[in-house]
């Protein structure tokens, strides 16, 4: 198969409909994380944004340099439509992140680990799930990789699959009330996949 | 008739897959209670799954943490999402053998796992699904990275003959003091020494004693630091100490008991006695200094002076007055 490069664009309308798909998507895991976690979720708009590489490696190679923010990135797929998940914590008090998810450990590297891992696969399998369902996508997701822990961020980075220049992200920013949980959430997806999301947002903007 | 077989023989096969599948796969009830397990399983467990079926997976297997477990699971159930681990929280969650027990050289099988939702007819979950993944080879490569990368970075971090902080690190930890030094009021002050003479010793004694002499020297360094000092073998038979939140009057008492320490030493290598002796330079940092490299030129030409004045001696830096 060739690609030829296709410019990615995004138009207004676009731009709208992703951010409410999002939006939709985000208050059913909000809903499902104050089911469980008994914890009210405040939800901010999600900025919908292209973004060149260069952004990426910035945002990663801070998660790697400041030791008080830690990332976690899943691979997602279906229907021909691949991206990825990063989770980005900020400043996130691991000693909350613990009280939020009724961990008893020591929060030891092990510890904070655990935590990353079970924060992570809530809010990233909600979110991808709660966009799938409205896309009528079944996304299949690959293991989480805790960045920083057992990588480098150029060795993520160079490793050659990165020839985008500029793709679309979905950038939702969770804090949580009364913890100072305070983390971002990155959907990116892969240059060729933008054409065919923009073909299903069509459909539905229809 | 017809295409009842056919979906008959679609199941067949797809319990072939499943039974033959290199992937571990488990279904639980809401108890936890086992209800499939497939070839992978019995094949690594022993365990059969007329034997497994209907069994508490926390009875059989104990290796497994309940508590632990659940936390991963229970958001399956109510969630409907699915959760994972990967090898970096726990090696394993069923103890099974490597898939390679006489050439692997991880005595475990290393696994990630998946564990997603099975929606039943109504919709809700009652049961769900652990997927579980060899990823030993993974683990063990990337353990192996791991260790080559400390060693080599342990390896880049001493000086090979002394065993003391190589230059180039300690290059490093001195930029990094200097920038502190910019920022604050403490003082630091850097101490450059030299053998006085060193080139007689292997001249007379050989190259070998020479590096004795070296190695002594170092030991006895190793003995007269305090934790925070930071000494290194510049080069040849030159030392450097960055001495942090140390004044010139601390720096010259730690010079001179280095100074006299060498003096006092008798060196032995095989039948001979060395002495040395060592001649030093001493510079506090001053506000005037824009590199750490003017720093290091302060501290070498106080050594010069204390070189040229008569050697076995420790000078101090004087800063041109403005």
């Amino acid at each position: 198969m060739t690609v030829t490069s296709t410019e990615v664009s995004l138009n207004e309308d676009q731009r709208d409909c992703y951010q409410e798909l999002t939006n939709v998507a985000m208050g059913q895991a909000a809903d499902r994380l104050a089911r469980l976690l008994d914890v009210y979720v405040v939800l901010p708009i999600p900025k919908v944004n292209l973004i060149e590489s260069s952004d990426l490696h910035m945002a990663i190679q801070d998660a790697e340099t400041d030791s008080a923010m830690s990332a976690v990135c899943q691979g997602f797929i279906g229907s021909g439509i691949a991206g990825e998940a990063l989770l980005l914590f900020n400043d996130t008090s691991f000693s909350d992140l613990a009280a939020l998810m009724n961990y008893g450990g020591e929060l030891d590297r092990y510890g904070e680990l655990e935590l990353l891992m079970d924060v992570s696969s809530l809010l990233i399998g909600a979110c991808i799930q709660g966009i799938g369902e409205q896309l009528e996508i079944h996304f299949n997701q690959g293991h989480p990789v805790v960045l920083g822990q057992h990588c480098k961020v150029d060795d993520i980075l160079k490793s050659g699959n990165h020839q985008w220049t500029k793709t679309l992200a979905i950038e939702i920013h969770y804090t949580i009330e009364h913890v100072n949980i305070d983390c971002d959430l990155l959907l990116l997806f892969t240059e060729d996949s933008v054409g065919k999301l923009n073909n299903k947002i069509n459909y539905l903007l229809d | 008739m017809t295409d009842s077989n056919i979906e008959f023989g679609d199941i067949h096969w797809l319990m072939d897959i499943l039974q033959n599948i290199d992937v571990g796969l488990v279904v639980l009830d809401r108890q936890y209670n086992i209800q499939l397990w497939n070839g992978f399983m019995e094949s690594h467990s022993g365990l059969s799954p007329q034997k497994a079926k209907g069994e508490n997976l926390f009875d059989l297997f104990s290796e497994i943490p309940k508590d632990w477990f659940m936390k991963k699971a229970e958001p399956v159930y109510q969630l409907k999402t699915r959760t994972f681990t990967i090898w970096e929280q726990r090696p394993y969650l069923f103890r099974f053998k490597n898939y390679r027990p006489i050439t692997g050289r991880a005595s475990v099988m290393y696994q990630n796992t998946s564990i997603i939702p099975l929606e039943s007819i109504n919709r809700s979950v009652d049961h769900i699904c652990v997927i579980i993944y060899d990823v030993t080879d993974i683990a063990v490569s990337r353990e192996d990275v791991m260790s080559a990368n400390q060693t080599l970075s342990e390896f880049n971090r001493t000086d090979q003959l002394t065993e003391l902080t190589s230059r180039g690190y300690w290059l490093k930890e001195l930029d990094r003091e200097f920038l502190r030094c910019q920022r604050s009021v403490l003082p630091s002050t850097l101490v450059m020494f030299d053998l006085d003479d060193f080139r007689s010793i292997n001249g007379h004694h050989g190259h070998q004693a020479g590096d004795q002499v070296l190695r002594s020297v170092s030991e006895g360094l190793r003995q007269t630091l305090r934790q925070t000092d930071q000494i290194c073998r510049y080069g040849g038979e030159v030392f450097a100490a960055l001495l942090v939140d140390t004044d010139e009057d601390e720096a010259v008492i730690f010079a001179e008991r280095v100074r006299k320490m060498i003096e006092r030493m008798e060196i032995k290598y095989g039948q001979q006695s060395i002495r040395a002796t060592a001649s030093l330079g001493i510079a506090r940092y001053q506000k005037s200094f824009t590199t750490a490299q003017d720093w290091l030129q302060a501290a070498d030409k106080a050594l010069y002076h204390a070189k040229e004045s008569g050697r076995n001696k420790t000078t101090v830096f004087q800063p041109k007055a403005h």
